[in-house]
């Protein structure tokens, strides 16, 4: 639970996780609601929603934890649709494509990248304080939705 | 006789002539992260052409697309998923999905658990079961990107359902079968009766486990993407002469059943079954069953 609240802070959110309701397996964390908590037996592989795994003490977001905490206030920057497309595809932020930036435009804080639907697409590192005149890549891609189409050739 | 033969003349038997089909990619929206039209427009905008498909309620026929439908924004965020349209049709044929505790029996990859989802916006419970490991990373994967909430996924052989100790209101048996020469052009090369007789032993055992953890009055639905009616009608047959099932009425694409079998009369009852010829579809076959409380 520590962990992931770490993590809804580092993108300036704030997450009320039913602790009752939060399970883990393995090192894979999901939340439940109450009717499948009430069934739900000791050896299950996956249940209600996927929210992230840990892995050398870090944690790794899941991109429905993402899409919960986009949800509500948090620091998001929206990207135009270029950006976005190469933003699913594993690349880096430009400034030339930033939208708006709600939220820390401060270097070293993460935030939820958003497209112009206002879906949440992954989330990134700022890398330099986004109020500066400054061209080139501005945030770091960590994590981002075009991981599943990764996940499958991996698999394949 | 080459196996191709045999098997073509046995279709011809049971009323249908051989043709080759090119089967059509299809889609199915997710009705609980999008709106249908909200979709459509979208995929229309990157040069998608989309084809509704008469016969379901949220399919798509894709007419042409410049690049894999699996790659777009859209599809990775959950808002559409890609689905055969004959596919599409059994997870439709159950009666008040919402809040009811579903069983999805045979559950990897995870297309008609996700639409079974939908169909049930996240309420109540899907426990969704498959033997193989290995595509249950996948099952989890569409879950996830999906964003269905109300699944439990247990690495669990069909056939031991009754150690989850529940009862189910709906069951979907969406068994492993000998597929057809649609979906797999080296088929008729790699198919023998042997594998079909295989596989309807296996169908039958899956049926009768079911059977047991399915709830008074509740319905379960059969499907198969074989066309060989040892793995469907014959497995129908069998199950309402000595399970308590009865084959209910359905209304979807598809052929009224027959119930004669080269030369074998089966219950009047498996007329109820829809047989589908690959045409505009890939082979397939699907009934629902109902376990009536009067029948313990």
């Amino acid at each position: 639970m520590k962990k992931i609240n770490d993590f809804v802070s580092r993108v300036g959110a704030k997450i009320n996780l039913d602790k009752d309701l939060t399970v883990k397996n393995q090192n894979r964390y999901f939340l439940l609601n109450k009717n499948l908590n009430r069934l739900i037996s000791k050896d299950f592989f996956c249940a209600g929603v996927y929210l992230g795994k840990t892995k050398s003490g870090r944690f790794f977001p899941s991109f429905n934890l993402l899409t919960m905490v986009a949800e509500g206030k948090s620091n998001k920057i929206v990207v135009d649709e270029k950006t976005a497309w190469l933003f699913i595809c594993g690349r880096d932020v430009f400034k030339q494509g930033i939208i708006n930036v709600k939220g820390s435009k401060r270097k070293g804080d993460c935030a939820l990248i958003i497209n112009r639907h206002g879906e949440c697409l992954g989330f990134g590192k700022i890398l330099c304080n986004l109020d500066r005149e400054i061209e080139g890549v501005v945030v770091k891609n960590i994590s981002d939705i075009g991981d599943f189409l990764r996940r499958e050739k991996h698999q394949t | 006789m080459s196996v191709r033969e045999f098997f073509v003349s046995r279709y011809e038997e049971l009323g249908w002539k051989y043709e080759d089909v090119e089967l059509k990619q299809a889609v199915r929206m997710n009705l609980m992260n999008a709106r249908k039209a909200d979709v459509t427009k979208r995929l229309e905008s990157l040069g998608i052409e989309l084809e509704k498909i008469p016969f379901l309620e949220c399919g798509y026929w894709i007419r042409k697309s410049e690049f894999s439908v699996g790659a777009t924004s859209e599809y990775l965020l959950g808002l559409y998923s890609i689905q055969e349209a004959a596919a599409q049709i059994p997870a439709t044929l159950f009666t008040r999905l919402k809040d009811k505790i579903v069983l999805d029996a045979c559950a990897a990859p995870g297309g008609k658990t996700v639409q079974l989802a939908n169909l049930m916006q996240n309420t109540g419970a899907i426990i969704a079961v498959d033997v193989k490991k290995r595509r249950l990373i996948a099952l989890s994967n569409q879950l996830e990107r999906c964003r269905v909430r109300n699944a439990i996924v247990y690495h669990m052989d069909a056939r031991q359902a009754s150690q989850l100790k529940m009862k189910f209101d709906r069951i979907l048996l969406d068994v492993p079968c000998s597929g057809n020469f649609v979906t797999d052009k080296d088929w008729f090369n790699k198919r023998t009766i042997k594998d079909v007789e295989k596989n309807s032993k296996l169908q039958r055992q899956i049926l009768a486990e079911a059977a047991k953890v399915l709830k008074n009055d509740g319905e379960m639905v059969y499907a198969t993407c074989s066309l060989e009616p040892e793995e469907d009608e014959l497995n129908i047959d069998w199950a309402v002469k000595n399970l308590n099932l009865q084959v209910e009425k359905i209304s979807c694409y598809g052929e009224k059943a027959s119930t004669n079998i080269f030369g074998r009369q089966l219950d009047n009852s498996i007329e109820n079954c829809r047989r589908i010829w690959p045409r505009r579809t890939q082979g397939f076959f699907v009934c629902k069953l109902k376990k009536s409380a009067c029948m313990q």
